[in-house]
């Protein structure tokens, strides 16, 4: 057990910070993401026996905390609201979206149209970009054919391109 | 990945890095989530298994139909919600009990959702809390601090019941927690629906209109 816990321990304290990337560029919300991705990793301490042994354990867990934040919002969206809703935010909240709450060199627009991708894509983004999965990898993890992934991939990159002035692109000859 | 996506991704990578980003929770947090997930899935089934037994009582005994008085359980026929964050259960006489685990994140609009289930119009804020200049009622006449774990069974998590039959109409409860995962508190009290607001920060309790500590209090 105490090894199972040190090596579920060295995943988590690695994990961590990319998994949390490939979230927040999935669903633009650091605060959503957070909460997210506490819930996936909680679940892949639970199954830590079979997830240790998984090709791409990491992809598993942002996959948990994406279907964890589809599960709340089909949730939300089937329940009616109050006729008065909440109050005024509290004083000196931190924006929910972290678009909105961009900083001086966040490149809010690259952030925005990224969250205009359908979700297929942005996973697919997320995955490439900050898990540093191959096509293959990706493909077999969303249980689509390797093409389908270049597809999306093509068409995201494409889409995003569309927001970066020259100056953002990086030479890479 | 051909040359032309690198820059595209690479461009990403930086946006999303330029981001203020949280640290990672420390890992007993996680796995204590993970824990808790696990005993509210065994609560569950326990739960199910039970409810289950007690129908097939109650039908051997002739009891059911559509004239039966409902369980004091199902005052408003919502189940008992487990989170990991927190818990929400109607118990018997009507009251409904909130609890929240310590060292979890619960979501307010979550939380409020819940209560609603039950029957419950709440405004839930987390490190804050509001209150009206009006009171409807006395905010001891509709929410109990309450003990979530029997006496002796450790630290209790910050729990609290809710009477909604007596909650008058056009009421609402208000409720604020702290979200930072050293602290164990939440305040409560009656508001007036549709009532001019005054919140404060949570840090400042002082100004809670009334405020449960948990159970013995700290």
């Amino acid at each position: 057990m105490s090894h199972e816990r040190a090596e579920f321990a060295e995943f988590f304290e690695a994990s961590w910070e990319p998994c949390l990337k490939a979230v927040v560029a999935s669903t633009g919300s650091v605060q959503l993401a957070e909460d997210q991705l506490a819930e996936a990793f909680a679940r892949a301490w639970m199954s830590w026996r079979k997830l240790r042994r998984h090709p791409a354990p990491r992809a598993w867990v942002v996959r948990t905390a994406l279907n964890t934040g589809a599960s709340w919002w089909r949730r939300r969206i089937r329940e009616l609201p109050l006729a008065d809703d909440d109050a005024a935010p509290p004083r000196n909240a931190v924006p929910r979206n972290a678009v909105e709450g961009a900083d001086d060199g966040v490149d809010a627009s690259l952030l925005t149209a990224l969250r205009r991708l359908p979700s297929r894509q942005r996973e697919v983004i997320a995955l490439r970009a900050f898990l540093d999965l191959d096509i293959e990898t990706i493909a077999a993890h969303l249980g689509i054919a390797p093409a389908t992934v270049r597809v999306h991939l093509s068409r995201a990159v494409a889409a995003l391109r569309q927001e970066l002035s020259p100056s953002q692109l990086t030479e890479t000859d | 990945m051909n040359d032309n996506d690198h820059d595209v991704l690479t461009a990403v990578q930086d946006s999303i890095s330029a981001l203020p980003m949280p640290k990672a929770p420390r890992l007993e947090a996680v796995t204590a989530r993970g824990r808790a997930r696990r005993r509210h899935r065994l609560t569950g089934v326990s739960a199910v298994a039970a409810g289950a037994c007690a129908a097939l009582v109650v039908g051997l005994a002739g009891g059911g139909g559509p004239g039966s008085p409902a369980s004091p359980g199902s005052q408003h026929g919502a189940p008992a919600i487990h989170l990991a964050a927190f818990s929400v259960v109607s118990g018997p006489r009507g009251m409904t009990t909130l609890i929240l685990y310590p060292g979890q994140v619960a979501n307010p609009n979550a939380v409020r959702q819940a209560l609603a289930q039950h029957g419950i119009a709440a405004l839930v804020t987390a490190n804050s809390f509001c209150h009206t200049k009006e009171h409807p009622a006395p905010p001891g006449q509709v929410i109990l601090p309450y003990r979530a774990l029997p006496p002796g069974a450790g630290k209790a998590p910050p729990a609290i019941r809710i009477n909604p039959a007596a909650m008058p109409a056009g009421s609402k409860i208000s409720i604020g927690y702290r979200q930072d995962r050293a602290a164990r508190q939440i305040s409560a009290t009656v508001i007036k629906a549709g009532a001019f607001l005054i919140c404060t920060s949570i840090l400042s309790t002082e100004n809670a209109v009334h405020t449960f500590h948990p159970v013995p209090a700290r």
